[in-house]
């Protein structure tokens, strides 16, 4: 029988590497990602997980044992947040090159300097070129139900990526939901035992992993952008099987778009629930707007997005990251997606409330090719 | 792993036949550090997988062709240690029985990787770590690394290196692991028998292993087991073990010979004076005096 509890982000990413049957947890604490690594340690500790806790010395040191444990075929899994992923970013790389299907996921916090502790997305968004999957979740069940999916579709043969898993930091890993946590016996027939043909650590069948190449170099980088291409299909896919299963609904991006809508503003992470409030808020005033969620950072959904916005006049992207220089992340995305101007709002960064009324002005500005701060 | 079990090698026939790392790589001629990697697989036999951190030995598989017949796996340069402990729970895990060999050269394992090996260490993962040594960051060009010795050219000390190598066994020591030693492939006997003792004991070895570079060293490739012998021979290189706390030396040169036939022979020293040299040989006189004194064997206190 399901259960349904009251839990964190963080123990629900947890349950999800539970779940999954994770057998390696190599990690290092940062807040506010602790809360994950401490429950899976108890788990661990009480024989309710059957599972190796490896306390590591650094990030680095966690990627390079998530990307050395998985080369061997053993299901791994980590989180970290913020300062911890920057370390890792060598790692990051040399595992999704090695094609190593590991979950990760990332509580997210704003980069220092100066220090915060709060949530934004540029740890996350700094990864975005690493190669991995990026899944950005919008509350506790769906940061479990993420983390099982996440193993389906990145140890699918046509995938083969590693994924990241982000979760806003407090607003989701501190807070807690009702969330449903399906049984063992379920999620068993889901996401069968780890079983890889591709690379192997085992003297019965030698091979060389991570050795040079010359001119290949560009053909491997070739083959991992058409995994990258296929995992649109298999996220689908995958979702659909987990809708069947659990009822719930996910995909690439979550639009929240009547019909009539006319002015809309994409999002990621925990805020759309705050904005879908404005939104409903809005509306019953008699206002015809609508939001996108973007679920999915990569593969970056380019056609769901313009499926979705294609009939909308004023479109508006809100980042919680910042690219000095050039704007904001996803705005610079999106424009090159829809090809046509759209409003860029930059807010929230390190955790600075955004809150309903700024959301209502955001609509009341949009229409001008401009970025502008919310501050 | 089993083939030499309980038993010493005491000959050079006594070397198994079998090759793990095979011809056809694209390593210097005269390359000590594919020898000692050569050397190390033939006792630790087809039952081991190596991880390398990046440097020389890196280039040895080069797509799609590979001169090693045991896997292999190199992740980057800092993270042997990291790569070890992960590789050792997930074959525990998946019921595989092998040696972990952890090949990494100086300046992975005395700088940039010190964080993880030590983490490794701290832990006792089961695991030979042998650190070929070329006493600089080869690959790249030979520039200075904190194993590169005193007084020494490299390409970023154009005048010679004006501090002494860090004591990376003693460093090592103080983790309180099982097995630690230092080893040159021009003694392979010696060598051979520590890696085996490596290969048996639970718990991390280290082997810290001079690997003569003609190239950053600047000798002849044909000189290269030379090189290695002088280095031990003028008492430069010290081979010895420690075990429980205790430092043994496990080769005493019978008439040392003066340092300066190990130091004029390579370029890197060209640039010393005579009495550079002769400083030089007072400071290992000393060090050996003592150690005469204290019957060649000698406990650490930590
Ligand atoms: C993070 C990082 N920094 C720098 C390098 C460049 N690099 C490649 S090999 C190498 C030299 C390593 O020296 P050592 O460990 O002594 O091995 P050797 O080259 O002498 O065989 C360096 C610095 C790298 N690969 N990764
Ligand atoms: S540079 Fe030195 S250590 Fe590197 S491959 Fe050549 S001889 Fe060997
Ligand atoms: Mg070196």
């Amino acid at each position: 029988m399901n259960t349904r509890r009251m839990i964190t982000g963080n123990g629900a990413a947890a349950w999800g590497a539970r779940l999954s049957r994770a057998e390696i947890i190599p990690n290092f604490p940062i807040t506010p990602q602790t809360g994950i690594i401490e429950e899976i340690a108890s788990w661990i500790a009480s024989g309710e997980m059957d599972a190796d806790f490896l306390p590591m010395e650094s990030e680095h040191s966690v990627m390079s044992a998530l990307a050395a444990a998985s080369s061997a075929g053993v299901r791994v899994f980590s989180a970290t947040s913020s300062q911890g992923l920057m370390l890792m970013t060598e790692m990051m790389f040399v595992t999704s090159g090695l094609r190593l299907p590991v979950i990760l996921v990332n509580v997210s916090r704003g980069l220092s300097a100066p220090i915060t502790l709060w949530s934004d997305h540029n740890d996350a968004l700094v990864q975005r070129d690493s190669g991995w999957l990026q899944i950005f979740c919008s509350n506790n069940q769906e940061v479990l139900d993420s983390v099982v999916m996440g193993y389906r579709i990145a140890e699918n043969s046509e995938v083969l990526l590693p994924m990241m898993i982000n979760l806003d930091g407090f607003t989701l890993s501190a807070t807690r939901e009702p969330v449903e946590i399906p049984d063992q016996d379920e999620i068993d027939d889901f996401l069968p035992a780890y079983d890889p043909e591709h690379t192997i650590l085992d003297p019965k069948e030698p091979m060389s992993v991570g050795g040079v190449v010359f001119d290949e170099y560009m053909y491997f980088r070739s083959q991992q952008r058409m995994a990258m291409c296929n995992s649109n299909g298999v996220i689908k896919d995958v979702c659909a099987e987990w809708e069947k299963m659990t009822g719930r609904r996910y995909g690439l991006v979550e639009p929240y778009l009547p019909e009539d809508a006319e002015r809309a503003l994409v999002i990621c992470g925990s805020e759309s629930a705050i904005l879908r409030y404005t939104v409903d808020k809005l509306r019953k005033d008699g206002e015809k707007v609508g939001m996108l969620r973007l679920r999915a950072m990569r593969p970056f959904p380019c056609e769901e997005i313009i499926d979705a916005l294609s009939d909308v006049e004023e479109i508006g992207v809100i980042d919680q990251d910042i690219s000095p220089g050039s704007g904001g992340i996803i705005a610079t995305e999106v424009k090159a997606c829809l090809g046509r101007s759209v409003t860029s709002f930059i807010a929230g960064l390190g955790g600075r409330r955004i809150g309903v009324e700024k959301y209502e002005q955001m609509f009341k500005r949009l229409g001008r090719d401009v970025e502008e701060w919310i501050f | 792993m089993d083939i030499l079990k309980n038993m010493a090698l005491k000959k050079l026939t006594d070397i198994p036949m079998e090759d793990f790392l095979v011809g056809g790589h694209v390593a210097c001629q005269g390359c000590s550090a594919s020898l000692g990697l050569r050397l190390a697989l033939k006792v630790l036999g087809k039952d081991t997988i190596v991880i390398n951190g990046s440097g020389c030995m890196t280039l040895l598989p080069v797509y799609p062709t590979t001169p090693l017949r045991v896997p292999w796996i190199h992740l980057a340069i800092e993270n042997t240690g990291a790569a070890g402990t992960a590789l050792y729970y997930a074959l525990r895990r998946k019921n595989i029985k092998a040696n972990i060999l952890g090949y990494a050269g100086d300046g992975a394992t005395y700088d940039i990787g010190i964080q993880s090996l030590s983490g490794a260490a701290e832990k006792n993962i089961d695991m030979i770590y042998i650190c070929y040594n070329n006493q600089s960051f080869g690959n790249t060009g030979h520039q200075r690394a904190s194993s590169t010795p005193r007084a020494s050219y490299t390409s970023t000390t154009p005048s010679g290196k004006v501090e002494a190598a860090k004591d990376m066994p003693i460093i090592m020591a103080a983790h309180r692991i099982p097995y630690i030693a230092t080893a040159c492939p021009s003694y392979p006997i010696d060598f051979l028998n520590k890696v085996k003792k490596a290969a048996e004991v639970k718990g991390m070895a280290f082997i810290d292993l001079l690997t003569p570079c003609p190239v950053g060293w600047g000798f002849d490739p044909a000189e290269g087991i030379n090189i290695g012998r002088l280095a031990v021979r003028t008492g430069m290189w010290k081979l010895y073990e420690i075990e429980n706390g205790r430092v043994n030396v496990t080769y005493v040169p019978k008439k040392r010979k003066r340092v300066s036939e190990y130091l004029r022979a390579q370029a890197r020293f060209s640039h010393l004076s005579d009495e550079d040299i002769g400083a030089m040989q007072a400071e290992v006189d000393e060090e050996w005096d003592e150690l005469e004194e204290r019957g060649y064997g000698y406990e650490l206190g930590i």
